[in-house]
């Protein structure tokens, strides 16, 4: 069997990871930092110990700046909701996926102007079509670092650095990124970064978290108890607490940190450099079989560590079953929650297929897809013009 | 021990314990003794003589307390053989 659905969830997780959540449940199993008894003690050091190894991956010096959540979708909601009133402009790109974009229709509702920037074909997001969209009254800038369907990386670098010329915050979504691709938080200088913990960070579903920048203020999402500041009714102000109201995922969040651990000796860049690889082979391969045709920058270097294609004759959807009933290849299909991105693309609304490499993907499965891909390609030219459909 | 941190959260506290453990220096978690501040669950116990150094190291690492005690808690009059 082939995983190339990483960017969905990652599979397999490092064994210690299941390990950890495992023992968490055996040996911890208290509330973590709700009481003083020593298994409540064990859990808490669990979360804090993961909070440290995780804002270690993307370069956060002070842990307490980290939050966990339940995934980025709760880490970008907290964000957006958090940040933005009735008459702030925000501006994002025209490849985010709708955990961005459904927030941002909704405060729209609410008086809140959205400004969405056009990417090219391949999603590439120009800083200067970025700068032209501000406003006096742009209070946020929004993207993902990487497209959830393209691939194709965006230039937080600069856009962080217009951010801050222009005196506004700037969210990085990095749901695809963390983990496989790095980034220094403090040295770019971005506000906020929301992450999930089970695709790049290898752990378990369930976690997430956002980093919030010295100086940055939120208002929570939701409030409640904190197991701190216990005698007063009114949620304390100060992180991770503020927006860490009931129980934490403490099982989850063990597994996460012995997945940021894992990391944190392979290193991200080893990471960065294995997805890349697996990236330009496929590229390679891909480029030599006729009817593929591959969508985003088609250069590893501009893109993480995933690929969307389709095939001349087939439907995504189709390719997609054939490559798990015939060739045992899990790849994601359609849209992938990301209307506008497709759009972007021309592929709207039949969607593409992506496959998404991961750190335990190899060479030789890239090359088994190559081959499935080729039987598919020359199946699919054969039966174009004898489609049920007729639309073919 | 006979210092004891209070702190406004227990994520402090624990970070306060793994920032002086990897500076060689001693301490202890406890449950937060209620007479010297409600606000949160667990304490850390140090020596206070150390207090110059553990200080500073919180401060660095910017672990944020809520008060410094000298204190010596009425368990460590508990013999665990009593009554």
């Amino acid at each position: 069997m082939v995983y190339f659905d990483n960017a969905a969830t990652s599979w397999p997780k490092p064994e210690a990871v299941g390990v950890a959540t495992s023992d968490y449940f055996r040996e911890s199993g208290g509330n973590p930092g709700r009481s003083g008894h020593r298994m409540s003690v064990a859990a808490a050091r669990i979360v804090e110990h993961a909070r440290e190894a995780v804002a270690g991956l993307f370069h956060a010096s002070d842990p307490s700046r980290i939050v966990f959540t339940h995934n980025a979708t709760h880490a970008l909601n907290l964000a957006l909701m958090g940040l933005l009133h009735p008459g702030d402009h925000v501006v994002t790109s025209s490849i985010e996926h709708n955990s961005v974009m459904r927030p941002l229709r909704y405060l729209e509702t609410l008086g809140i102007e959205v400004t969405v920037v056009p990417c090219t074909p391949e999603g590439i997001l120009d800083p200067k079509d970025v700068r032209n969209a501000m406003r006096p009254r742009t209070r946020l800038l929004v993207t993902t670092h990487a497209s959830n369907v393209a691939g194709t990386l965006i230039p937080v670098a600069a856009l962080a650095v217009l951010a801050r010329d222009h005196d506004i915050r700037y969210l990085v979504d990095a749901s695809q990124t963390v983990g496989a691709i790095p980034i220094d938080v403090e040295e770019l200088g971005i506000d906020l970064l929301a992450f999930t913990g089970h695709k790049g960070l290898l752990g378990p579903t369930g976690t997430g978290g956002l980093y919030i920048r010295e100086g940055v203020t939120l208002t929570p999402l939701i409030r409640g108890g904190t197991g701190s500041d216990s005698a007063n009714e009114i949620q304390p102000e100060f992180l991770p607490d503020a927006c860490e109201s009931g129980t934490l995922n403490a099982a989850g969040i063990a597994g996460l940190g012995a997945a940021a651990h894992f990391l944190s000796q392979i290193g991200v860049d080893a990471v960065r450099a294995h997805e890349r690889k697996l990236v330009e082979q496929f590229q390679s391969g891909a480029s030599e079989i006729s009817g593929i045709r591959l969508y985003g920058p088609t250069d590893a270097a501009l893109q993480c560590g995933l690929v969307s294609f389709n095939v001349a004759g087939a439907i995504s959807s189709e390719i997609g079953l054939i490559l798990d009933e015939s060739f045992g290849i899990m790849a994601r299909t359609g849209l992938h929650c990301a209307p506008a991105a497709h759009r972007t693309l021309g592929t709207f609304p039949t969607g593409t297929v992506r496959f998404s490499f991961g750190w335990f993907n190899t060479s030789a499965e890239v090359e088994t897809s190559l081959e499935a891909l080729r039987q598919i390609s020359v199946w699919a030219s054969n039966s174009i013009g004898r489609s049920a459909r007729g639309n073919l | 021990m006979d210092g004891l941190i209070s702190f406004f959260a227990s994520h402090y506290a624990i970070r306060a314990e793994m920032v002086l453990t990897r500076h060689g220096l001693a301490s202890r978690l406890v449950p937060g003794p209620k007479d010297l501040s409600p606000n949160c669950g667990v304490a850390l116990r140090f020596e206070y003589a150390q207090r110059e150094s553990v200080l500073g190291i919180l401060a660095a690492k910017k672990v944020q307390i809520d008060s410094v005690h000298f204190y010596r808690p009425q368990t460590d009059r508990w013999s665990g053989r009593e009554g």
